[in-house]
């Protein structure tokens, strides 16, 4: 058959037509249709210098601009840079509608029958799964309690992430932790509950990481390297910075662990639970390969456990060795994926040493994971984190660890939402992506994303400068501080932490009994 | 005097100052009627680097190049036109006088002036004129175009060119800068400021 395969891409070449390829369905019945209206095109070329998908070329012949429809990944940059906003992507002919046979399962069948290989993807799951988010409304003040109006009162959105102290005694600067008198355990201090997400220089660009960098150090929050490492340049953003230790210990060494405000322990990704971190070798270049300390163009697969942790007493040696080799000064975070039972372990966390807990729900992107695990792995990050929650306070720990929860947070009512269940802080990650140009088209795997977001390919690198990144991010900071603050003003409330865990400021719409009893919320109406 | 500078690093190629450049000296100021209507279309050889000139004339529309020229040569990216030298070989270079320098140090051009003998074509040492195939100026003689190139936007009614306001990832500057101070630095020293841009 492959002989077959290249012969009949032989003389598709030949011909310069396009024939149908027993082995290459996917091209066969492309995805997507690009539209160009012809009576608007002014064959500039700008789209197809554009396309880094080789969806775009023109013919001289014609003197027209044509399109490669199979390639096309409707991530709709030629759209949003032609000039006379001459071209529309949109769906291409439907497959016979089938409830039980949807047609990206048909496509996948597809893809699989040609390559025999394990689908890749980027990005969270995209799958119809009910999002709890959607399903909870926010309560407001009416008459009998006064609302706040934040542009005429203070109005509190610091959060001091890491372990506190049981209580003070008179001396000041001595608090009392774990029933013994010390020094107050450390704490980062953020301005709002609004943390960029862990994604690694490699998954992402040089240019964007430099942007979320300085977004965090301007709006005085943290970026999160991800297990990619932290690349020499952005050493001087530190304060800034929390480090990441996967199992594939890319990039970690002394200095690493010492230049951060937090280190994070990685066991799991919401995007793909119980499975290590991918880099495909495209995407490692000479500046990630010095990163990561790995070779040029390997592929980085760390591995699905940290071999070194099979327990939580594992776990607390890591935590001590890393408190140990920062002397005490650094909150040490542990990040888990959402998955069943995530109470009991979140619980074993705090209990071994953890000062902050991450839950990445299973909408949580990824830079590169199989689409199969992707979609189906995980549980929804709003039950999870009530569930943590609620089992934190039941066992009297919850003052021992910060609850950062991840994956899925798209918008300032998503983070009020996932604060009143009982999380300290979010991590956003797709949403700062969108907030640079992100399309969500899901190619971040292929390391040519037309955005310049997930790529690090000279060419498309400059598409997203660092000065751009930085003032898009800020904005989505500021825009969704200023909606934080309004709906905290709406409930009566001026500070944040008067809202962690406030489940009676939710209510849950068209939830069963059982759902809005995990969720510790109440009935709309009641 | 203030130039139009091009940053390589912010580059990406796109050539939207070359559309830019054709809508703004076109005489509708609309992109789609500049280039379909006022027959100011691209020379379309560029799409697949040289071809025959005469196959771009087969196509049918005559085409028109845009006074600045991005270098379609893949990975290296940068915006080229007219840099208005302090000594400009051109004008020397011009025997009708069509080209001149005038008061604010601009390079400009007479087009009545101009036989289209490309002499300045020749003179040019950073290849920044083209041809202008859309104006004859010696009748009956075979009309190969007469001079094109960057006239920084000159009374066209805007402070900043064209291209420098179309730019999406603001690889274009319009500014003042000393060249005799940035001719003095070594080559490293001049990419650093590049780099530091």
């Amino acid at each position: 058959m492959q002989a077959n395969r290249g012969l009949a891409d032989g003389v598709a070449l030949f011909l310069g037509m396009q024939s149908m390829n027993m082995l290459d369905m996917v091209h066969n019945l492309p995805e997507f249709c690009v539209q160009r209206d012809q009576e608007r095109c002014i064959r500039c070329l700008v789209c197809v210098q554009q396309c880094p998908y080789e969806c775009t070329y023109y013919d001289t012949e014609r003197d027209a601009v044509w399109n490669q429809e199979a390639n096309c990944v409707a991530c709709r940059r030629c759209e949003a840079m032609c000039p006379t906003k001459c071209i529309t992507i949109a769906p291409r002919s439907a497959f016979r509608p089938n409830y039980h046979w949807q047609p990206h399962l048909i496509r996948t069948g597809h893809k699989q029958g040609d390559t025999g290989g394990v689908v890749l993807t980027g990005c969270g799951n995209d799958k119809d799964y009910m999002c709890y988010f959607d399903r909870m409304v926010i309560d407001a003040s009416q008459v009998t309690n006064p609302s706040i109006d934040p542009l005429r009162e203070p109005m509190e959105l610091r959060t001091f992430i890491g372990s506190k102290p049981e209580g003070y005694d008179l001396k000041p600067g001595i608090a009392r932790t774990n029933g013994e008198y010390g020094p107050t355990p450390p704490n980062i201090q953020c301005e709002m509950p609004i943390l960029f997400a862990p994604m690694s220089f490699g998954a992402i660009s040089y240019n964007f990481q430099k942007g979320l960098a300085l977004a965090a150090r301007a709006m005085g929050t943290f970026f999160n390297t991800g297990e990619g490492g932290l690349h020499p340049d952005f050493y001087p953003f530190k304060d800034n910075a929390i480090v990441q230790v996967a199992s594939g210990r890319f990039g970690v060494s002394a200095d690493y662990l010492k230049a951060a405000a937090a280190v994070e322990i990685k066991i799991g990704q919401g995007a793909k639970p119980g499975i290590g971190g991918h880099l495909p070798g495209e995407k490692v270049t000479r500046e990630i390969s010095r990163t990561r300390m790995i070779p040029q163009g390997a592929d980085a697969i760390s591995p699905a456990p940290q071999h070194d942790i099979y327990s939580i007493e594992d776990l607390r040696l890591l935590i001590y060795a890393i408190k140990e080799a920062t002397n005490y000064t650094k909150p040490v975070s542990v990040k888990i994926a959402a998955v069943h039972n995530v109470s009991a372990i979140a619980s074993g966390i705090v209990r071994a040493g953890a000062d902050i807990v991450v839950i990445d729900g299973f909408r949580g992107g990824t830079g590169a994971a199989p689409a199969i695990i992707r979609d189906h792995v995980g549980i929804p990050i709003e039950v999870a984190i009530a569930q943590v929650d609620q089992r934190l306070r039941d066992e009297g720990i919850r003052h021992r660890a910060s609850i950062i929860a991840a994956g899925g947070i798209r918008n300032s009512a998503d983070v009020v939402k996932a604060v009143a269940l009982g999380a300290d802080a979010v991590y956003v990650g797709t949403a700062a992506m969108v907030a640079v140009g992100c399309t969500v088209c899901q190619q971040c795997h292929r390391g040519k994303c037309a955005w310049g977001i997930t790529s690090n390919r000279a060419d498309l690198l400059p598409r997203l400068p660092a000065d751009v990144a930085f003032e898009r991010l800020s904005n989505l900071l500021r825009g969704w501080s200023h909606e934080i603050k309004e709906m905290l003003g709406l409930m009566g409330i001026n500070s944040i932490e008067s809202l962690r865990g406030n489940r009676l400021k939710l209510r849950g719409v068209g939830l069963s009994e059982q759902e809005l009893n995990v969720l510790g919320i109440q009935q709309a109406g009641i | 005097m203030k130039r139009v500078y091009p940053i390589e690093s912010r580059c990406i190629g796109c050539r939207l100052c070359e559309v830019a450049c054709v809508v703004a000296h076109s005489r509708t100021l609309d992109a789609i009627n500049s280039f379909r209507l006022e027959g100011l279309v691209f020379n379309n050889e560029r799409a697949k680097g040289f071809v025959d000139p005469a196959e771009a004339s087969r196509a049918g529309r005559p085409r028109m190049t845009a006074r600045c020229q991005v270098s379609p040569s893949q990975p290296y990216r940068i915006s080229i036109r007219c840099r208005h030298c302090d000594d400009p070989e051109c004008v020397l270079a011009c025997k009708n006088g069509a080209l001149y320098k005038d008061e604010e140090g601009r390079v400009l051009l007479d087009e009545a002036k101009c036989a289209g003998c490309w002499m300045c074509i020749m003179a040019c040492p950073s290849g920044s004129i083209q041809r202008n195939i859309h104006r004859a100026n010696v009748p009956g003689v075979e009309n190969n175009g007469i001079n094109h190139h960057c006239d920084l936007c000159a009374d066209l009614g805007s402070d900043t060119p064209a291209c420098v306001r179309v730019c999406p990832v603001a690889a274009l500057v319009f500014e003042d800068r000393d060249e005799a101070a940035d001719e003095m630095k070594s080559p490293q020293q001049q990419q650093e400021a590049v780099r530091a841009h």
